[in-house]
């Protein structure tokens, strides 16, 4: 009997030491402020390494802390950062997802656990879990590089197109800007459509066979500028550098470069650095009470061409000042 | 004892089987489904007709902009400009009067009526592409869409509309030395600015010999 109720007395003691911790847990900071995670798709691409810093930078300017959280381009290890964060009790998290799809859980898990997720450049297919998605303008980014591809070439020619990933929005959302214009003019002539994944090697990989089924193209439309940079590797090597028009998207720092020495003839212009703060400024105003954000902004993409090349860096304009 | 277990089981079996599968008319599902789509030739068409047509009155003279842009260029993008997103890209709407100076195969030139200086202005005639339309108002509010690409496709109804109507009868007459009074957009870049290479895509065109 005595037993027991020692018994009774050490589970009473036990479980009101777990109500006690559980109770001492806190949102806080050792100091007192609050804390925004940064969950970035990957930072082995200089691009996103931008958009985390500038994330990170802006957030913990307007007084919180900040952590950079890398997924690896894994959507399993993204799960694993979101519980890391959520866990350890960050408030807000801005997040560049991995896939459109797959990501979509991690953001609905954030929003059950109350932490507001606000996504930069790349798009969860929802609107019902995010609180924001602040998006480069895609589709009108390549309405332009479309409009100036079509002056260009004069209305008409053989050209290729490389697309980036199947599986992201991104990759079609350019294409279908591209081809919203383009294929008003019939004498414009898609000869073949092949994914490089977004990557540059792959890109001069896929070229190199396209040259060779299609020897006599006009020009390449790539759907970022790191594959834009491989397929004009392939032209090089193929030594028809000087005959096919290379354009790209992004903005990246060594295509700039390649505009101004009129290797590569346009690209459009994405803001890294406008997303991020847009996205830290959001999480600043969620915790000061506003609610109504837009679920999806777009940043507008700007035509760079060799000639205006001279006003912009990589990731943004040379006098670019964020806001 | 034992069969009556098993019929209970059964019963339960049965009851969650029931309520797992359920058959519609395929018909019916996509009926909903097309139902809740966005629509953006409708919206473009009602945009046209009650918001953007009503207020072309409001468009303000390009002459007078490109003065104002030229002292305080700040000032005039907050006080005129407009857009649906983030960004230096930004729309005006406006209007003009002027002569046919020259009718191109992608565009017109117009020399406007200034009183003491020239001013040539480019309007298009082939080139109908992008957000100037659709943003240049400021009465299309970028939360009334969930989906990237409904207000992406309000945009290309917007510029159908103009190059099916507005611009086939201005093209079969025009002819250098017209005068012509448009109303349009035009897009600006607020970070770089550049007032001499402004293109209208029009929204009114009236012309006479």
């Amino acid at each position: 009997m005595e037993r027991l109720a020692a018994k009774n007395i050490f589970v009473t003691i036990l479980f009101a030491c777990i109500l006690f911790l559980n109770g001492c847990k806190t949102n806080r900071s050792a100091d007192g402020k609050k804390k925004v995670a940064v969950i970035i798709s990957t930072l082995n691409n200089p691009w996103f390494v931008v958009l985390a810093q500038t994330a990170a930078a802006k957030a913990s300017s307007l007084g919180y802390e900040t952590k950079i959280f890398d997924s690896q381009n894994n959507t399993s290890l993204e799960a694993d950062n979101f519980e890391n964060a959520i866990a350890s009790g960050y408030d807000a998290i801005l997040f560049n997802p991995t896939d459109a799809d797959g990501s979509v859980v991690n953001v609905l898990k954030a929003k059950t656990a109350g932490v507001p997720v606000f996504c930069m450049d790349r798009e969860v297919n929802s609107t019902e879990a995010a609180t924001s998605q602040i998006l480069s303008d895609n589709y009108s980014g390549c309405v332009a590089i479309g409009k100036y591809f079509v002056e260009q070439m004069k209305k008409k020619g053989k050209y290729v197109e490389i697309l980036g990933l199947v599986g992201d929005n991104n990759t079609w959302n350019r294409s279908r800007g591209f081809h919203s214009v383009v294929d008003f003019y019939r004498s414009l002539q898609m000869v073949a459509q092949q994914s490089a994944d977004f990557d540059r090697n792959k890109a001069m990989e896929v070229t190199e066979s396209l040259l060779q089924a299609h020897p006599d193209i006009d020009a390449v439309f790539c759907g970022n500028d790191a594959m834009a940079s491989g397929a004009y590797q392939a032209l090089v090597a193929a030594g028809k550098a000087g005959d096919v028009k290379v354009f790209g998207f992004d903005g990246a720092e060594d295509v700039v470069k390649s505009i101004k020495d009129k290797k590569i003839v346009a690209t459009g212009m994405q803001f890294p650095k406008v997303m991020a703060t847009t996205a830290a400024t959001y999480a600043d105003e969620y915790f000061k009470g506003k609610r109504d954000f837009p679920q999806k902004m777009p940043v507008a993409v700007e035509l760079v061409t060799q000639q205006n090349v001279n006003e912009y860096a990589g990731y943004g304009k040379k006098d670019s000042t964020q806001k | 004892m034992k069969a009556a277990k098993y019929v209970i089981l059964i019963v339960l079996m049965a009851a969650v089987a029931y309520n797992s599968v359920y058959f519609k008319k395929l018909d019916e599902v996509k009926a909903s489904r097309s139902a809740k789509q966005f629509n953006a030739a409708a919206y473009a068409q009602t945009f046209w007709t009650a918001k953007l047509i009503p207020n072309l009155d409001k468009a303000i003279d390009i002459t007078q902009l490109t003065t104002m842009l030229s002292t305080n260029a700040p000032k005039t993008f907050d006080t005129y400009s407009h857009a649906l997103g983030i960004g230096n890209l930004r729309y005006f709407l406006v209007k003009g009067k002027g002569t046919l100076a020259s009718v191109n195969e992608d565009d017109v030139s117009i020399l406007l009526q200034l009183d003491t200086s020239r001013q040539i202005l480019t309007l298009a005639t082939e080139y109908i592409f992008g957000n100037a339309i659709r943003d240049a108002t400021g009465l299309v509010n970028v939360s009334d869409f969930t989906n990237t690409m409904d207000f992406n496709n309000v945009s290309a109804e917007l510029n159908k509309i103009i190059r099916e109507k507005v611009l086939p009868p201005f093209k079969q007459q025009a002819k250098k030395g017209d005068k012509v009074e448009f109303t349009g957009a035009i897009e600006l870049n607020k970070e770089h600015l550049d007032i001499s290479k402004i293109e209208v895509i029009p929204v009114r065109i009236m012309s006479n010999e």
